[in-house]
């Protein structure tokens, strides 16, 4: 029943770095042919239509379990995955046990096995005992169970020394260091992007200085650990400053061993949205007011809005697009966070941190391409061969791509069609997503991963 | 003072008979079912609000200080944090419209229980409230109340972000002595950064065409540059400055802001006694402003430390006027809010 027939569509293949319009042919959930149409059989075919591109991978999301069940599972968030466009997801260890020793792994596996999904379950392993940020989780036992980075994401890791130690040890592993940029010192009690925006609110700042400063300490420590150890790899998560950015553009051309992702919501929203205002960052530009450009069109402090790290700017957005565009950034990550309605259906400042964004990911990072900030293979390219590349020898494919006699693992989408997102269509458990009510497009119609099919969009 | 008959006579804003019950539903210019905030608030909105005010004032003044304009309604109370001027303030004033009054303190509720906001909010309209005065310690969180009751929620203070009824009796109080404050120098000084009472009379001050100027230490006006800088851009122009000597300088009105201790334990000041021998309203210091300059606070005072207690008490200070409009004001808050609700 894996038979799949697509004429007459836009193929994109970052792998290949190709894209144009298709034909793609499954039988028995093996990728038989793809044909790239030339001369006249292309005509009428854009990229504006139904997309074809390998399966988005996600290196950052929170499943929840084991812990959090109510929040979300394995199971629920593989189906959010699927219905996202994602076939590979690289979980969080911030799991209640934390995933700092193998046994979790297993567990979480089975889980994963269990669910049925054929999306692809990968997790992160802690780099503390716990995520207490005092003692060294089990790399080495870690690594060996096959976790693919080791994170304390939800918090970074806060000693440097500690970091310091980390980056050596896991670089002799093979596997990078996944840092979460944050100084608490600076964050504590922090709601919102430290700025016009959380002034006028009364909301605590959050700087972004809390983040660089982060950044800049993590940079300084690798650029000496890489001296003395070969295959020491740091990858910072969700950025979403200017200035970070600038430091990882700079710290790349001098030739560390960096990768960085930025997350959907980063790129796309900004921190307007709490005042009520709902465009999109290139809408808004440098200069927003959103009460004086009578932006705001709902009720501010949406607590779905509450994030670590929180909106920024539209500058910082715009800065997100275009490190996206130039190659600063490898990746986009969504920082998929669900939490339940005890958690979030609260005061804006007494709400988890956290938006629920795997389904709704692509529909922003359309937005963007939409809009013209950025370009369809560059989009898909992020999503797929960016995050690819941390991974490397870790992934049950080999790399992401439309190769042929593979099993097939794609996403189709259709540019021409949308979705309206309602807390009813989203499979995560987690509902709290801020763009409830608004219209996003490129729907996905079909997600396979390993030849078997993971999401096909109901007939309306 | 403007007479209250001529004034509704010269205008388009139509004030109702107060004396009229039970409330005449959809009477005047009123179209906001909650008061959430300042920042939505047109001149004629502000210009109501004060000329309806103008009646309650007349209502404090008869032998017996009440009219039935809100009778069979209920006014819930519902405080998260402490306070005794405000929640009295609503209490006394909500009964001389002969409201019913339920009070909550949050402390004694099932919320010290861990019931969520929504759900004390349903809780309290099941049992009968129909307007909702409401003080949180959070930003924000009378919106998340106005989402789920079904009636008018009414902010007495949230978080560090708005406390409509105080910026609006202290317009009420500045314009009641001055005439109008369009063109005049009104000097807040303090802890801007932590003050709801700042923010919101940012917007009715600049609204209402003042020469608004915050002062404190840097550490305390952190954001608010970045804010008049917007604010010059739109039209809603306000100084920002660390200097008291300029912020003081020929004003007209001196607001003085409540100074916390908690300031010192998070590293934003060094201690009371600098603050006050730097930003303390002493009477040397309000020798420089005009002579006739208004002293104001928010209350409650720390008199030696923002405030010299001869200047609180001193033939300036209107500290007192603004409790008794601070009644009149939201009088005539609960007033026009249930003219939309009845409608």
């Amino acid at each position: 029943m894996t038979d799949l027939d697509l004429s007459r569509v836009w193929l994109v293949d970052p792998a290949a770095g190709r894209e144009g319009p298709g034909e793609l042919v499954v039988v028995d959930g093996v990728l038989e042919a793809v044909t790239w149409l030339e001369g006249s059989d292309a005509d009428g075919i854009d990229d504006r239509g139904v997309v074809v591109a390998p399966g988005f991978i996600d290196l950052h999301t929170h499943l929840r379990e084991p812990g959090n069940e109510d929040a979300e599972t394995i199971e629920t968030g593989l189906a959010a995955a699927a219905h996202g466009g994602f076939t590979t997801v690289c979980a969080m260890p911030n799991t209640t046990p934390t995933l700092d020793e193998p046994g979790v792994l297993a567990a979480m596996r089975g889980a994963a096995a269990a669910s049925g999904s054929p999306v692809e379950f990968l997790a992160h392993g802690a780099v503390t005992v716990g995520r207490a940020g005092e003692t060294l989780a089990a790399l080495g036992e870690l690594a060996d169970a096959g976790v693919v980075g080791f994170s304390d994401d939800g918090a970074p890791v806060r000693s440097a020394s500690i970091l310091r130690s980390a980056l050596a040890y896991a670089g002799a592993l093979g596997v990078p260091v996944v840092d979460h940029p944050e100084d608490a010192s600076q964050t504590d009690g922090a709601e919102a992007n430290d700025g016009f925006v959380s002034t006028v609110l009364g909301l605590h700042g959050w700087p972004a200085a809390a983040e660089e400063s982060a950044v800049a300490r993590d940079l300084a420590i690798l650029g000496e650990v890489c001296r003395d150890v070969p295959g020491v790899r740091l990858h910072l998560t969700h950025l979403s400053t200017a200035g970070s950015l600038e430091l990882v553009r700079r710290a790349k051309a001098a030739g560390l061993p960096l990768t960085c992702d930025i997350t959907p919501h980063h790129l796309a929203l900004t921190d307007e949205w709490l005042a009520g205002a709902r465009r999109f960052a290139w809408d808004a530009g440098p200069d927003a007011d959103p009460w004086r450009d009578q932006a705001i069109v709902a009720a501010p402090y949406a607590s779905s809005l509450r994030v670590n790290p929180p909106l920024r700017t539209p500058a910082d957005a715009l800065a997100c697009l275009e490190s996206l565009a130039d190659g600063t950034v490898d990746a986009i990550a969504t920082d998929h966070a669900p939490h339940t309605k005890v958690d979030k259906a609260v005061e804006f400042g007494l709400a988890a941190n956290g938006i629920s964004g795997i389904e709704t990911a692509l529909g922003l990072v359309v937005a963007a391409v939409d809009a013209g900030q950025l370009s369809l293979s560059r989009a898909m390219e992020a999503l797929t061969v960016g995050p690819a590349r941390l991974l490397d020898r870790s992934r049950r494919g080999a790399r992401p791509g439309l190769v042929e006699g593979e099993p097939a693992d794609l996403v189709v989408f259709d540019r021409s069609d949308g979705w309206t997102v309602e807390a009813d269509r989203l499979l995560s458990k987690g509902k709290h997503s801020p763009l409830l009510g608004m219209r996003l497009g490129g729907k996905v119609l079909l997600t396979m991963a390993a030849g078997r099919v993971a999401y096909e969009a109901p007939l309306d | 003072m403007t007479d209250v008959i001529e004034g509704a006579a010269e205008t388009e804003v139509l004030v109702p008979s107060i004396d009229d019950a039970p409330h005449p539903a959809g009477s005047g210019a009123w179209r906001h079912r909650h008061l959430l905030d300042v920042d939505g608030l047109s001149i004629d909105d502000l210009e109501l609000v004060m000329r309806t005010a103008d009646s309650m004032r007349e209502v404090l003044a008869r032998p017996i200080a009440k009219v039935p304009a809100l009778r069979g309604r209920n006014v819930t109370i519902l405080f998260y944090e402490a306070s005794t001027r405000t929640r009295v303030s609503f209490e006394v004033a909500a009964k001389n419209l002969s409201a019913e009054v339920v009070n909550i303190a949050a402390a004694t509720s099932s919320v010290t229980k861990g019931e969520s906001l929504v759900d004390t909010v349903r809780t309290v309209e099941a049992l009968g409230a129909q307007m909702l005065v409401m003080r949180h310690s959070v930003s924000g969180a009378p919106y998340l109340a106005a989402e789920v009751f079904g009636g008018s929620v009414l902010n007495g203070g949230d978080g560090w972000h708005a406390h409509p009824t105080q910026a609006l009796l202290d317009l009420y109080t500045m314009r009641s002595r001055l005439g109008s404050v369009a063109g005049r120098k009104v000097a807040i000084l303090g802890d801007v950064l932590h003050s709801r009472v700042a923010r919101s009379n940012i917007w009715t001050l600049t609204a209402a065409g003042a020469d608004l100027w915050l002062c404190g230490p840097p550490t305390l006006l952190r954001g608010f540059e970045a804010w008049a800088g917007r604010g010059a851009a739109a039209g809603r122009r306000f100084h920002v400055t660390a200097s008291i000597d300029e912020a003081l300088r020929d004003a007209d009105v001196v607001m003085a802001l409540r100074i916390q201790k908690e300031r010192m334990a998070s590293g934003l000041l060094p201690s009371l006694r600098e603050y006050a021998a730097r930003y303390g309203l002493t009477a040397t210091r309000l020798a420089t402003a005009k002579p006739d300059a208004l002293v104001m606070h928010p209350g409650p005072m720390n008199e030696g430390v923002e405030i010299a207690p001869d200047v609180a008490a001193g033939v300036q200070s209107v500290i007192t006027d603004q409790v008794t409009n601070g009644v009149a004001i939201r009088m005539a808050l609960l007033y026009l809010l249930a003219g939309v609700t009845a409608a």
